[in-house]
């Protein structure tokens, strides 16, 4: 894709933007506690927020793909909650996943049939979604507490086995190299840039863009569920708000990577130098002993900052190419996505 | 012309329909539930759905200028314990002055929604999603952890929610609910009867025919969240008046409701229709729905799975039904002249 | 009538480039109270560039106008409106969830903040009844039919004390009855002294009504004259006496086996009618003003927009094409009209633009695109077509239009087409572009490749095409033989005199 953008310098810069941003939030984090590049505590910085990692990646495609999805954290939630009754049931754990699977797969068919056959903003049927799932999850789970499972599972998202780097880690730079090829290098990753980019001209050029739509809704359920089981791994134990406003860093990662809320632009990479700088941001002010809500802030300033500056420097540019590709009407109507 | 009448009404059908579902609800749990219509049931709805109902007359008109506010939980949260903490220092605050506060420190939330909407175009999910965090964070950093207990408030307050207004004859109107009834009727008012009002539906409705117009879409919009922002204040007051007991978390999670309330009275996601009555109708039917479960005591956990499945079909029936019907109707009026323009006699075909 | 009063409005030497095309020059035109003056002319003349300069979007390069014999100066289309200059289009503005009324009086702003209903209905029912006609004034604009959002627009333009009005096609998609109801209103507005700017490519419309007749071509004023001293084969003649010198000419290519044939094809209000074949090697011209209906019968012979009523047969066996990928399938390419919305990905690399209906004709086994067979491919295009771009790594956005067109053909020629639809190929580039399209044309014929091609540029079109379709209003009004077309039998066709068709066609 870089080199499919090549021309778009701003987007290489957004990248060496990040990197030099990464950089300085490191030097800051090393300043502030000298345990900062301790092993234990890079370590914990993917462990501890893997499951947002691994729904990042998918994410990055649906707003590419001009669309968007709040609902993912609440099928997080719903997937860890069925995991729980099932095994309170008594079912054996893989059986358990697989249902959960199923019905992240299900919700995930049901938000892109909503989106793509009855032509529904993404932003109300996911926001329904958001709603729905979760309450699922409070009618299976009420407010139980489900723990106690064989250790085998729990030691999968606990136990390092690698090196120091625990087998999440390498679990999800394995996705994320998926990902990137797909994104960057498969004929549905282009597809997925060029529907994001001008759905008319990916009709007439024969692309079915129903089709893409409806995959990628399917796989971020059945990525956000996925990383819901992990969750539950990691937790050890589960209740019906597990995962609750995950959407907000997972979005926030992804628009900070330099993926157009309007879709069609932005790079895994980008996505990539983001989900280190706001990780790394978190772990920085959790060594600075600042409070979560208050660090949740910080991270809703940063997901408004992503699409702020670059409009900013748009407008300052104020080249005439790029104008042809915001549509003054989404000044106004902001929701439009 | 005559059938055409028929879509005059359309939102006045949406509305009628969903009065009706409101009337169904009530005498299904009025069968299931003993002693279910008494004026203490209506009494107790009324007072829960004030707080969502205020909020949703700002919601609606953010909606209607085709955005959304996802921020106004945070912003109802953060008011109820600054006006909280106001008593806590000055116990004789004049209720007059404890409402302007709420409502400024609220609407001052609400035109950093509105400027980052209309003039740093950030679509408004971002800006909301955004700010519904960082207003969260505020109050848990403002309130340090601490809390505000019902005893730091001045007895007025306390006693507000039990303050009948008036009563028509056993059910009684609280102060809460008529607070609520002057938001709805004041900004149906406003939408129906000021040029702002119909403003806002135009650039809602067209914004490509606003713009020709000369409509100042920017302001209206930025206007729009402004006073969203004042109306989720108030909600803060009334909150904290109702619950007394405010914490960082306070009304975490109320956006959804509200949002709830808004799509099921029937406005239109997509901008420039509904009516804040609607919007009313479809708060009583949700707080009536989540009021009812409790006391049937089947689970009161089935409450927020019912609100998303509500927000569904209420869209669902909006997008597809009703533009439907829309087109429908618009395809009979395009058939009809067509025909006429096709039976006009034809030139021979000249075929080489 | 004109002699004794003076001009209300008063063009002088009016002139406007667009970059390298010069849109109008040098025209001068004058409008008198209560009169109706009509513009004729090809699309692309000079007429919307012109009545663009009159409502303040565009400002002129030079020239002057004058209104009441006081130059004035238009900035914007609330300028234009301040001055009482209005007009209104095929497809109105309005607001879809307002009613009449407040569509009538959105932008007045002395009305005050309060609105009062009675009043507003009262006043909308008042305006109306000037143009005696009668609409529900509480009833939404949306789904009303569009000559009855028409009718609001005028009322809209009534309210604001309009002296000026334009019309811009307004028939154009009116049934005749609607049509009638509309000539009643421009009667009621010409008494009442409005001058009345028409423009209208029917004839019969045209001579029924207006008082003047200026005829555009090409960005210049050819005659204005009074409607009784021009008849429509003189209109025609101003119209089209284009040079077509220096124009390339197909050369004879061999008719092969019918590629397409076509029986009685239609879609439900849009067009019907359509019967032709084609030919491998043969060039089928589609004539027609612009909204005739071309496209969309190339539309649904693309599967964007299925057919709804009649027959297609393609390479001897009868089908119905229903999405792009399955006619794409069969060998039928469509090179759009709109070239940067529909036909390019404008950020992407030339050489992603050119396979992208390809696209699985690029991967490996395990499904990754091969970069460099990608390049190859737009590289051996580039060479072939001179695209004139340093590499085909750079996006197709910057390129000029001749040589995004050339893209786009590429794109389209590497799916390998038996059926090429090429609709408006050489709108929007230049000269030097547009003889190297002709050429690559006559090129692709030769090869046995069936070509239809949708132009609404006639020299181009007589040049080029073995037999000419000409459409009108959505239905057939002949096939001409390329013998048989000249420019002025073509446009007759077109702008609706069925007798001469008849005539000179058979």
């Amino acid at each position: 894709m870089m080199q499919l953008l090549s021309r778009w310098t701003w987007l290489r810069r957004w990248e060496t933007l990040l990197l030099i941003v990464l950089i300085i939030v490191l030097v800051i984090n090393t300043q502030l506690s000298p345990f900062f590049f301790d092993a234990n505590n890079i370590s914990n910085i993917f462990r501890l927020s893997i499951e947002k990692a691994m729904v990042v990646l998918l994410m990055t495609f649906v707003i590419i793909n001009g669309e968007i999805d709040l609902s993912v954290a609440s099928l997080m939630g719903l997937s860890a909650s069925v995991l729980a009754v099932t095994f309170e049931a008594g079912w054996s754990l893989p059986a358990g996943f697989a249902l959960a699977l199923l019905i992240g797969a299900i919700c995930g068919a049901l938000n892109g049939f909503f989106i793509t056959y009855l032509n529904m903003p993404s932003i109300v049927v996911t926001l329904a979604g958001l709603i729905t799932y979760r309450g699922v999850a409070r009618i299976l789970l009420e407010d139980r507490s489900v723990g106690g499972y064989p250790e085998w599972f729990t030691g999968l998202a606990q136990n390092e086995w690698i090196g120091t780097f625990p087998f999440t880690v390498i679990l999800f730079a394995v996705l994320f190299v998926v990902c990137y090829i797909i994104l960057s290098r498969t004929s549905f990753g282009r597809y997925v840039y060029v529907i994001g980019n001008n759905r008319p001209g990916a009709e007439y050029a024969g692309i079915s863009v129903r089709r893409v739509k409806m995959l990628i809704f399917v796989f971020t359920g059945l990525m956000a569920a996925f990383a819901g089981l992990w969750y539950a791994a990691r937790l050890g134990n589960i209740r019906a708000n597990a995962a609750e406003g995950f959407e907000l860093d997972i979005i926030t990662i992804v628009l900070l990577g330099g993926v157009s809320i309007f879709g069609g632009k932005g790079t895994m990479l980008g996505v990539g130098l983001s989900l280190l700088v706001v990780l790394n941001i978190r772990n920085g002010m959790s060594l600075a002993n600042v409070s979560s809500n208050v660090q949740t802030s910080i991270v809703g300033a940063l997901l408004i900052l992503s699409v702020l500056i670059p409009n900013w420097a748009q407008s300052l540019q104020g080249s005439k190419f790029w104008r042809s590709f915001v549509d003054r009407n989404r000044i106004t109507k902001g929701e439009a996505v | 012309m005559k059938s055409l009448r028929g879509l005059l009404h359309l939102q006045q059908v949406r509305e009628l329909s969903l009065f009706v579902i409101l009337i169904l609800v009530l005498l299904l749990f009025g069968s299931q539930i003993d002693g279910y219509f008494s004026p203490r049931t209506f009494s107790r709805i009324a007072t829960t759905v004030s707080i969502i109902m205020i909020v949703a007359v700002g919601q609606t008109i953010v909606v209607l200028t085709r955005n959304i506010d996802l921020s106004v939980g945070s912003i109802v949260g953060f008011t109820a314990f600054f006006i909280g903490q106001q008593f806590g220092f000055n116990r004789d605050l004049h209720p007059a002055a404890a409402v302007a506060l709420a409502m400024g420190v609220g609407a001052l939330a609400g035109m950093l929604n509105g400027f980052l909407v209309a003039y740093g175009r950030v679509p408004a999910v971002v800006v909301t999603l955004g700010t519904l965090a960082i207003y969260r964070g505020a109050l848990v950093e403002y309130s340090g952890s601490q809390s505000i207990a019902t005893r730091m408030l001045p007895d007025w307050i306390k006693e507000l929610p039990q303050q009948t207004v008036f009563t028509i004859g056993e059910v009684e109107f609280g102060a809460l609910p008529v607070i609520a009834l002057v938001a709805v009727i004041l900004f149906q008012m406003i939408l129906m009867y000021t040029s702002f009002g119909r403003r806002l539906y135009a650039v809602g409705s067209s914004t490509e025919a606003a713009e020709v117009a000369g409509i100042p879409a920017r302001r209206l919009v930025f206007t729009a969240f402004m006073i969203s922002g004042a109306l989720a204040g108030l909600g803060g007051f009334v909150y904290l008046a109702r619950i007394g007991t405010i914490t960082a978390v306070a009304a975490t999670g109320l956006e959804l409701q509200v949002v709830a309330a808004v799509v099921v009275g029937g406005v239109n996601t997509n901008g420039g229709s509904g009516t804040v009555f609607g919007t009313l109708l479809g708060a009583v039917l949700v707080g009536t729905i989540e009021q009812s479960l409790i006391r049937m005591r089947i689970n009161e956990f089935w409450k927020d799975a019912l609100l998303g499945v509500f927000i569904l079909i209420a869209v669902t029936t909006d997008s597809v039904m009703m533009s439907r019907l829309r087109t429908w109707w618009a395809a009979r009026a395009q058939k009809a002249h067509k025909r006429e323009a096709l039976s006009a006699p034809t030139a021979g075909q000249v075929e080489a | 009538m004109t002699s004794v009063t003076p001009p209300l409005l008063e063009i002088r030497s009016i002139s406007k480039r667009f970059g390298a095309t010069q849109a109008l020059s040098d025209v001068s035109l004058t409008l008198y109270p209560g009169e109706v003056h009509t513009l004729l002319g090809e699309n692309g003349a000079g007429k919307s560039t012109l009545i663009k300069i009159m409502t303040g979007i565009y400002q002129a390069d030079t020239g002057e106008i004058l209104l009441d014999g006081h130059p004035i100066h238009l900035r914007s289309s609330a300028d234009a409106q301040a001055h009482g200059i209005a007009a209104i289009y095929q497809e109105p503005l309005v607001f879809p969830d307002l009613n009449i009324a407040e569509n009538i009086f959105i932008s007045h702003r002395k009305r005050g903040r309060i609105v009062n209903w009675g009043k507003l209905y009262r006043d909308a029912e008042a305006v109306l009844a000037k143009l005696d006609v009668s609409l529900d004034v509480r009833a939404q604009a949306r789904g009303l039919p569009l000559a009855a959002q028409q009718t609001v627009e005028i009322a809209k333009a009534i309210s604001m004390n309009v002296r000026v009005l334009i019309m811009d096609e307004p028939t154009a998609s009116l049934s005749a009855h609607e049509v009638e109801q509309l000539f009643k209103l421009v009667g009621s507005l010409r008494k009442s002294g409005v001058a009345i700017l028409f423009i209208s490519h029917r004839m019969d419309e045209v001579f029924r009504i207006s008082d003047r007749i200026t005829v555009f071509r090409d960005g210049q004023l050819i005659s204005t004259a009074p409607a009784s001293e021009v008849t429509p084969e003189s209109a025609i003649r101003d119209m089209v006496g284009r040079e077509m010198g220096q124009l390339f000419t197909k050369t004879p290519s061999k008719k092969g086996q019918p590629v397409i044939s076509v029986r009685d094809l239609g879609r439900e209000g849009v067009y019907s009618g359509i019967t032709f074949d084609l030919h491998a090697g043969e060039v089928l011209g589609f004539a027609g003003l612009v909204g005739s209906g071309r496209t969309d019968v190339a539309l649904s012979l693309f599967g964007i927009v299925p057919a709804d009523q009649g027959q297609i047969e393609y390479e001897g066996q009868a089908v119905r094409i229903h999405a792009p990928r399955q006619a794409i399938k069969m060998g039928i390419a469509y090179v759009p009209e709109d070239r940067r919305q529909h036909g390019l990905i404008l950020p992407m690399t030339i050489a992603a633009n050119i396979s992208l209906p390809m696209l699985k004709g690029y991967v490996n086994r395990i499904g990754i695109i091969q970069g460099r067979g990608e390049a190859k491919t737009a590289e051996s295009y580039r060479q072939q077509f001179s695209i004139r771009t340093p590499s085909v790594q750079h996006v197709a956005g910057k390129l000029s239009g001749g040589n995004q067109q050339k893209v786009v053909l590429s794109k389209w020629l590497n799916t390998k087409p038996r059926l090429l639809i090429l609709d408006e190929p050489t709108r929007g580039i230049d000269v030097g572009a547009k003889e190297e399209v002709h050429r690559l044309i006559n090129d692709l014929a030769q090869q046995g490749i069936a070509i239809l091609m949708i132009s609404s540029d006639l020299p181009e079109v007589l040049a080029m095409s073995d037999r000419i379709l000409v459409m009108r209003e959505g239905r057939q009004m002949g096939i001409f033989p390329r013998e048989a077309a000249t420019q002025e039998v073509i446009m007759t066709a077109a702008m609706g005199q069925a007798a001469n068709a008849e005539r000179i066609g058979s």
